[in-house]
């Protein structure tokens, strides 16, 4: 009935795709004839049986074609349960049933083949096996290789799981065992000389005289990091938590080190500088946390050597607390005498101690004595407030907190967070912006000294902001200076640096730079 | 706030002085504020991300001690 009303072209198409289903379309077709009839009756070129829509006698053959498709897809839902699983059964058995059947084929032809009495003998490898067995079978002495795969299909698979298995463990861990040994101590050296150039030989941890503090915490960072390496992980993971949870531990002693450590550990783990950056932080918090002296004074002593055993010194008298860390450090000298050349004064120190020994810790004691004396002068002095001394024997201001506090109040507001600072975060932000500076002047002096100036120049502060990156041709300093300078709702202060006698020295420092360079 | 001067200038410059033993040329610390702006901006904001990621509200002093190393670091000449 409907089906009249289909187009002549189409039909049969249809049929074929459904020839299944065509059965049940009895049914279907009585329920939905009166649909379609009227449906039909409405457009009697477009309805099929269905009410589908039927490509009309002036579709092009692409059209009809995905009329086509379309019904067959519609007659494929509709199709009962077990005839589509039926039909869905064979486009998906297809491959498996040429398998089977080849299968079948095969398996009158191939017989098993007893192995034993060649394998255990031979005891070796798939291929000397099949020639012994070759050589076993007077008929195939002369047999091609070619036989041999035919014959021996259902062997290969045995064979190899005996032998091979076994022998690429061996190999496997023969291979691994050496990587991981090998592995560190190459990578080390690599690392090195990576990242060797990236630093003057004198800002290196040992060799570079910033710091005073730093030295000790390089020292112990070394320490830290060349233990982490020889056990592992362990050393520093499980202090680590304890650390954190008090918040007592020292701010002077804890963040002196990080910058250094992370130095070290680049050099010295190679890849595992990863955890090792974070480890030896943690480290630092445990043995420094235990010196409540530093807290008195995170100021730099005037003589780098006697900074260096003081700190030591502290570390020596806490260290009933740590009796591990003797040890720590004979591994140290032992496996890193490599690295001890390059690191200089604090490696020198540490040599002594490699070859004391045992009676390091006694010389020590003596020192501590000595160089307690001597802290306790510097602290006296130190201890007025806001006073500091700088490795150059220089007393110093500290910046007032309260402009630190602004700052980082500012910025943590511009960064979306809440502009609420805790006083823990405060110190330790104000410890920060200590080390940084002292940084920062080393660099400058340095910078200076370089360009044969005994004054820190403009030019020397672009340089180091160049070499920060924080200058780049996309941003110069006036851009930053008009973001930050005058944002800092102060409109004065940005008066204040005459703009464009800046700009001069800019443009000078930028032809000193060059021909500096 | 308006009348507030951002820094101490003299008090930057006997800071650099001090750690650098040279002497600051008249407007090199309006640069080195700058650069110290630009320092704790970046230390503020790394901890803040750190106290977010430690689940933390606000900036503490664990989350500024671990970023730290890494700011220093960054601003190392």
């Amino acid at each position: 009935m409907a089906r009249e009303s289909r187009p002549l072209d189409a039909t049969p198409n249809r049929r074929a795709s459904t020839a299944e289903p065509a059965v049940f379309t009895g049914r279907r077709s009585i329920l939905q004839t009166p649909g379609s009839q009227a449906r039909g009756a409405q457009r009697p070129l477009g309805l099929s049986a269905s009410g589908r829509k039927v490509a009309p006698p002036t579709a092009t053959p692409h059209a009809r074609a995905a009329f086509r498709t379309i019904d067959s897809r519609r007659a494929a839902i509709f199709t009962p349960h077990r005839a589509r699983r039926r039909s869905v059964r064979e486009a998906r058995d297809s491959p498996r049933d040429f398998l089977l059947s080849l299968g079948k084929v095969l398996a009158k032809t191939t017989e098993p083949i007893q192995t034993s009495s060649s394998s255990p003998g031979d005891g070796s490898r798939g291929s000397a096996s099949r020639r012994g067995d070759d050589d076993d079978d007077p008929e195939t002495t002369l047999g091609p290789m070619g036989m041999d795969y035919d014959d021996e299909d259902e062997e290969l698979p045995k064979r190899p799981r005996l032998s091979l298995p076994i022998d690429e463990d061996e190999d496997d861990s023969d291979d691994l065992m050496p990587h991981r040994s090998v592995v560190i101590d190459d990578e080390n050296f690599t690392m090195q000389s990576i990242e060797m150039p990236r630093r003057a030989f004198s800002e290196q941890p040992g060799g570079r005289l910033s710091m005073n503090s730093t030295r000790m915490s390089d020292f112990f960072n070394t320490n830290d990091m060349l233990h982490s390496g020889d056990v592992g992980n362990e050393t520093g993971f499980f202090p680590t938590i304890n650390m954190i949870d008090e918040e007592n531990f020292s701010m002077g002693a804890d963040l002196a080190s990080p910058e250094r450590l992370e130095d070290a550990g680049r050099r010295d783990t190679g890849q595992e500088s990863d955890f090792g950056i974070q480890v030896p932080v943690d480290l630092d918090e445990n043995t420094f946390m235990i010196a409540p002296q530093v807290q008195d004074s995170p100021d730099r002593y005037p003589l780098e050597e006697e900074d260096g055993e003081k700190e030591e010194e502290e570390e020596e008298e806490n260290e009933p607390v740590y009796e591990d860390y003797a040890p720590l450090v004979d591994q140290r000298s032992d496996s890193y005498d490599g690295d001890l050349g390059e690191l200089g004064d604090i490696l020198d120190l540490e040599d002594e101690e490699a070859a004391d020994g045992g009676t390091r810790q006694f010389d020590e004691e003596t020192r501590t004595d000595i160089l307690t004396a001597k802290r306790a002068e510097h602290r006296s002095s130190s201890k007025k407030k806001g006073v500091n001394i700088s490795k150059h024997g220089i007393e110093y201001p500290s910046l007032p907190p309260a402009v630190v506090k602004r700052l980082a109040q500012n910025f943590a507001k511009m960064s979306g967070a809440k502009g609420k600072i805790t006083p823990d975060a405060m110190t330790a932000i104000m410890q920060a912006s200590e080390w940084y500076f002292e940084q920062l002047g080393e660099d400058l002096g340095a910078y200076a000294k370089h360009a044969g100036r005994k004054t820190i120049d403009e030019s020397d502060v672009l340089t180091l902001m160049k070499r920060q990156r924080q200058i780049n041709p996309q941003t110069t300093p006036f851009a930053l200076a008009q973001r930050y300078l005058p944002r800092e709702l102060l409109q004065d202060l940005r008066m204040a640096p005459p703009a464009p006698s800046r700009k001069r020295k800019k443009a000078a420092a930028g032809a000193e730079d060059e021909a500096g360079t | 706030m308006p009348g507030q001067k951002l820094y101490p200038r003299a008090t930057v410059k006997k800071i650099v002085k001090a750690h650098s033993n040279c002497n600051v040329s008249k407007n090199a610390d309006v640069l080195i504020f700058l650069d110290y702006m630009l320092f704790m901006q970046n230390l503020v904001k790394e901890a803040g991300i750190e106290a977010k990621q430690g689940g933390e509200r606000g900036i503490t002093a664990r989350s500024v001690k671990k970023v730290t190393a890494n700011a220093l670091a960054k601003f190392k000449g």
